[in-house]
């Protein structure tokens, strides 16, 4: 099955090597790479190739996820696949106390904290933190259950951006 | 035109009540020249007892003093009064409890019972009973309209059954509070606290003096359940709902939301059954400010609408119960 990849690279050297390396190490057939200097400092890269079952598309597509690799679309024989979707949360609570780096990291398996901005106005007091996440779109309940449980378990107020 | 006339019952006289009959007043010369339908009140009823004149009352000494004190006061029960005055339509504005939507439940089934059609702003009887509101109206060959339950002046119900007609909601999100609304404008715009804005929003008659019922989010979620209900189908009650408040909402965490494009707003949101706090971005339809009510509708034709508008205030509120009391008429 033939694969388009739209990726979104930082432009730093070895960016490319290394998001191509899943889709070879899956044995995906690279027939080609194109890339465009985009805004924001993101190299906007589009990667065809042919693999064998969508198994392995999904591996190389967690695969990159975890790589913190901007997956921006797939198409499959030319069909949708996955579609980013972008959604920011407001965490109210005692956001650094409870160990950001877990609460990130747990987001991260699901799908990518991409921007996270903080006010501490004083080390005692609730802080304010918005996490800006990206998800592959049909993973929108499965982001939610992990945010969720996070407000849960460490007793923070979660509040979701409207679209 | 030939003039239809039409009595109505009104059961509740506090201050929603009142504005309906100074609105009724003010309108009724209004209401005869575009509409043809003259409106009698033919009994107005309170906790321990009513007023009734089969010819209509007084709109003039009804208002001008308390009811007890008008000639024709009985302590007859407001049941009685519903099932046994000569009227046509019982208009229910008694405040409700939202766990068992009494005592207005029990008044708008006894009314239908009695054959007579109902026109509302009482939310708890269909937050807890929709279905089984409904069911009794059709039962009975009458109409029964609640326009003013959701939104106070924004219709809401009347754009779908005309202007809408043709369109099948999707989806509907709004504000449907306007103390919350209020009160997370004035944390994001002087950046107070939440409990500064609360009692500012009581010192101008935005909150009552126990804002729980507004700031916990019970309110918008009865409001949820019956656009669920009337708009999108569902067979739904106040128990189904998911529901958070504004309590935890910090003038931090509006600040940095503010910083970054984004305004905090206690959203209804009647798909997912759920109200909650929520980013709401600048430039969305939604970022209304102070009190007012906004709703999105994602309709399948006419696409997203959305409609502003006044969402408290006995005035207000009262042009929605007598647009409804006047579909009504027009029907008979």
């Amino acid at each position: 099955m033939k694969v388009d990849l739209e990726l979104g690279l930082r432009d730093v050297p070895g960016s490319l090597i290394s998001a191509l390396s899943p889709i070879s190490d899956l044995g995906g057939n690279i027939q080609s790479v194109v890339h465009q200097r985009g805004a924001g400092g993101l190299v906007g890269v589009k990667v065809v190739f042919k693999i064998m079952d969508l198994e392995s598309l999904e591996v190389i597509s967690n695969a990159l996820v975890k790589k913190k690799i901007h997956v921006q679309k797939i198409q499959v024989d030319g069909r949708k696949y996955y579609t980013k979707r972008t959604l920011s949360f407001l965490f109210i609570g005692h956001v650094i106390d409870t160990d950001i780096r877990d609460t990130i990291d747990k987001i991260n398996e699901v799908g990518l904290v991409s921007d996270i901005i903080v006010n501490m106005s004083d080390p005692e007091a609730k802080s304010a933190v918005i996490m800006l996440v990206e998800f592959d779109d049909r993973k929108y309940k499965k982001i939610m259950t992990v945010i969720n449980s996070i407000s849960r378990e460490k007793d923070l107020t979660v509040v979701e951006s409207i679209e | 035109m030939k003039m239809k006339e039409v009595r109505v019952v009104i059961v509740g006289f506090g201050v929603i009540g009142r504005g309906v009959l100074q609105t009724l007043r003010e309108k009724q010369g209004f209401i005869r020249g575009k509409h043809g339908v003259n409106i009698k009140v033919s009994a107005i009823c309170e906790i321990d007892g009513s007023v009734i004149s089969n010819e209509g009352l007084d709109l003039d000494k009804v208002l001008d003093k308390p009811l007890n004190k008008n000639k024709f006061w009985t302590d007859k029960k407001t049941r009685d009064v519903i099932i046994n005055t000569q009227s046509d339509i019982v208009v229910e504005l008694t405040p409700g409890n939202i766990k068992t939507g009494e005592p207005g439940l029990s008044h708008i089934l006894t009314a239908i019972s009695a054959k007579k059609h109902v026109a509302t702003s009482n939310k708890a009887p269909f937050a807890v009973a929709y279905k089984r509101i409904m069911d009794s109206a059709r039962k009975n060959k009458v109409s029964v309209r609640f326009e003013a339950t959701v939104g106070g002046a924004i219709p809401i119900m009347n754009l779908m059954d005309e202007c809408l007609s043709v369109n099948k909601v999707e989806s509907a999100y709004g504000i449907l509070n306007g103390t919350t609304n209020y009160v997370l404008s004035q944390m994001s715009d002087e950046g107070v606290e939440l409990d500064s804005a609360v009692k500012e929003a009581q010192q101008l008659g935005y909150a009552e003096p126990d804002p729980s019922y507004d700031i916990d989010g019970v309110d918008s979620a009865a409001k949820v359940v019956i656009l669920a209900n009337a708009l999108l189908g569902m067979d739904v009650s106040y128990e189904d709902m998911k529901v958070t408040g504004i309590r935890e909402i910090t003038p931090e965490a509006i600040d940095l939301a503010k910083k970054h494009g984004f305004t905090v707003k206690l959203v209804g949101d009647v798909l997912r059954l759920e109200v909650s706090p929520r980013l709401v971005s600048v430039d969305h339809p939604l970022n209304v400010s102070g009190s007012l009510n906004a709703l999105m509708l994602n309709t399948d034709v006419a696409g997203d609408v959305t409609i502003v508008g006044r969402g408290a205030g006995s005035r207000e509120t009262s042009s929605s119960i007598i647009a409804d009391i006047v579909t009504i008429s027009k029907e008979l």
